[in-house]
């Protein structure tokens, strides 16, 4: 089976090829590099992994669209996708930008301060509003390119966690 | 001497779970107290009886003076044991306390009071002969009072909170351009977290080192020290990383502290655990802080070093038996790292939330004090410090060694933690020098949030591949065989997929 595994820093995703030796031993071809490795996957996000006589204790965890994956105290995140979700992801991309995104508060706070109006033009990572929580501010910013189509918040208001804030389309 | 039989713990999270652990090997009842949303807490049900004391606010819940008393009552607890922070330094609830019959376990209403106000404890000190900080006496009426108080100290100063600690209402001010915002910025902070604007002024020290001394006081008189912990590795004020021996005190200077240290207590009538705070300079001068008349978060460190429960003996004082012990030297080395649910790669921003899985370090020499579990949601309104991880070792090196081995068995899901930044912290070569002052971690922050060296991506690859291939092979054998009635295998795949998370 094929993968795409996206590594951090890295635009274009690493093509892996997985096959099933015998249970609970893999085939990897990554680049054109062969690996044959013994591995367990573990209840709750482990995977134990033998290669080359080196034994790995790999923890990972779904974080949003991608996976965390710690190995010998390093966290990398990795997307990880397989021929289905590549083909629909390059389908919807088709369409441009993932459709309007909606803004949520991450925790109970209140609002300090919205930075755009609705018609803002507005570029990915751009800081869209401010949000006070717990004694700490934290501005969000843009999940994409585009343009704020609506502003629901307003300066002063408290908001509960996943509340909408404004949508960028 | 009266034996405490029932205690009612006045706090939550993993210090009430720790004062209920000694209760329990002194075979004495414990009783816990609980807001709404921590129906679900560990120390509910770690307690043999437990009562609702208010919603979720601190202020309607635990700070709740007369609905803790109520529940003392109720419950016929004949002590209190007062955790950190809420009630542990409110003279108020002593007397409170003292007025139903029941013990507070805890220094006296009169220490508290003493020690409590910031600039009093100064004048304390001063007659008592310890040395303090250069500073003021009094909290100061105006800006231009503070200008001139901040001139004769000459710049750098401390503007600081008379009401309170906690590192609220501080305010470094390094430049002329910088006094008027920062006194009033300390001022509002002030009047935000105690109730009281007042603040007054420190020259601050150059490379401090916050370094503490603990001191332990009976009913008869006797106050010994315990020798000191550094808690130099803060951030923004906050302690993360504590302890002990402190590497830059010399046996001499250790005596002399805690000399120091016990004449402040008797000072006071001081009974129970108690601490006091320095700053010591880079000549290893030493001056008064600021007293906490209280059981501190760190003391653990203090336990591993000295061989004594600080509880056991909080409960023994507090039921008039004398002191058992003496000062000793520090036995071996202890350190302490503050795990939080935050993620220091936004800014520290705390990320409460459902802890999926939990896998706590074990083996020789490690302690966890903590007050969650596998599937506990983390609330929003409290602190969010998940637990406190401590090791000991016969050097400073080899506990070093092990807080980095345990640190990497320490496995959360589910919330984000900083366990990746205390790993950080202890393996940096400034902090394994051993000298660091408390602007530390503001100085290095970049190297320590900086993530890792990408030497084991390939492993990380591979894990993952094989993760989403087993996945994927168990999705497809739960699938039924399609028809032309039934769900489409994609609707099915997504479905079955959506409720695996």
């Amino acid at each position: 089976m094929r993968y795409y595994a996206t590594l951090p820093g890295k635009t274009e995703p690493t093509i892996v090829e997985i096959e099933l030796v015998a249970e609970g031993r893999y085939a990897l071809t990554i680049e054109g590099k062969r690996h044959e490795v013994d591995a367990r996957t573990l209840p709750h996000g482990a995977v134990s992994l033998i290669a080359d006589g080196r034994s790995y204790n790999v923890e990972l965890e779904k974080v949003e669209d991608e996976v965390a994956v710690s190995v010998r105290g390093q966290t990398v995140r990795l997307d990880v996708a397989n021929e289905r979700r590549r083909r629909l992801r390059a389908a919807a991309a088709a369409f441009s930008a993932e459709g309007p995104q909606v803004v949520k508060a991450p925790m109970p706070g209140k609002v300090v301060k919205v930075l755009v109006a609705p018609g803002d033009t507005v570029q990915q990572g751009q800081g869209l509003i401010v949000v006070e929580a717990m004694k700490m501010e934290n501005e969000l910013k843009s999940p994409k390119d585009g343009v704020v189509s609506e502003v629901v918040a307003s300066e002063g208001q408290a908001v509960e966690s996943g509340a909408k804030l404004l949508v960028v389309e | 001497m009266r034996p405490i039989r029932k205690v009612l713990i006045a706090n939550r999270g993993e210090i009430a779970i720790r004062v209920m652990r000694t209760c329990r090997e002194l075979g004495i009842a414990t009783v816990a107290v609980y807001s709404e949303a921590d129906r679900e807490a560990l120390h509910v049900r770690t307690a043999d009886e437990a009562y609702l004391v208010g919603p979720a606010a601190s202020r309607d819940s635990y700070l709740r003076q007369d609905r803790i008393l109520e529940a003392a009552k109720a419950s016929g607890a004949d002590a209190i044991h007062p955790g950190y922070g809420f009630l542990s330094e409110n003279p108020d609830f002593v007397r409170a306390c003292e007025a139903a019959g029941i013990t507070f376990i805890g220094p006296p209403a009169s220490a508290m009071e003493a020690m409590g106000e910031k600039t009093r404890a100064r004048l304390h000190m001063i007659a008592a002969g310890v040395p303090v900080v250069p500073g003021t006496e009094d909290a100061i009426d105006s800006a231009e009072e503070a200008r001139r108080v901040a001139e004769s100290l000459g710049l750098p100063v401390m503007l600081k909170a008379a009401g309170g600690g906690g590192g609220k209402g501080m305010r470094k001010v390094e430049r002329w351009e910088e006094f008027d915002a920062a006194w009033r910025g300390a001022k509002s902070e002030a009047l935000n977290a105690f109730g009281n604007e007042a603040v007054y002024i420190e020259k601050f020290l150059e490379e401090p080192h916050h370094v503490e001394i603990q001191i332990f006081g009976d009913r008869h008189g006797k106050v010994v020290h315990l020798n000191e912990r550094e808690c130099s590795a803060q951030r923004r004020h906050q302690k993360v990383v504590e302890e002990t021996p402190s590497p830059i005190l010399t046996p001499e200077v250790r005596a002399a502290m805690g000399e120091v240290a016990v004449k402040a207590a008797k000072a006071v009538d001081y009974v129970g655990a108690g601490t006091v705070e320095f700053l010591v300079d880079k000549y290893r001068n030493f001056y008064f802080l600021e007293m906490n008349t209280r059981l501190q978060v760190e003391h653990p460190v203090t336990e591993w070093v000295t061989g004594l429960d600080l509880v056991a003996w909080q409960i023994r004082v507090a039921q008039g038996e004398p002191l058992g012990f003496d000062t000793v030297p520090p036995n071996g080395h202890a350190i302490e790292l503050r795990i939080y649910a935050e993620d220091p790669a936004q800014n520290f921003m705390p990320c409460p939330g459902t802890i999926r899985y939990l896998r706590v370090p074990g083996g020789p020499s490690i302690r966890d004090d903590s007050g969650v579990f596998p599937g506990y949601t983390v609330p929003t309104v409290y602190d969010p410090m998940i637990s406190k991880l401590s090791v000991w070792g016969p050097t400073r090196d080899e506990a070093i060694a092990r807080a980095l081995r345990a640190l990497d068995e320490y496995v959360v899901k589910g919330i984000t933690t900083n366990v990746a930044y205390l790993k950080a912290i202890v393996d940096h070569p400034v902090f394994r020098g051993g000298d660091y002052d408390t602007g530390f971690l503001a100085r290095e922050s970049e190297s320590l949030l900086k993530g890792g060296n990408g030497e084991h991506e390939e492993i990380a690859l591979i894990a993952a591949v094989v993760h989403a291939f087993e996945q994927d092979r168990a999705l497809a054998q739960t699938l039924p065989k399609s028809s032309a009635t039934q769900a489409s295998p994609w609707k099915l795949a997504g479905r079955a997929a959506a409720l695996r998370r």
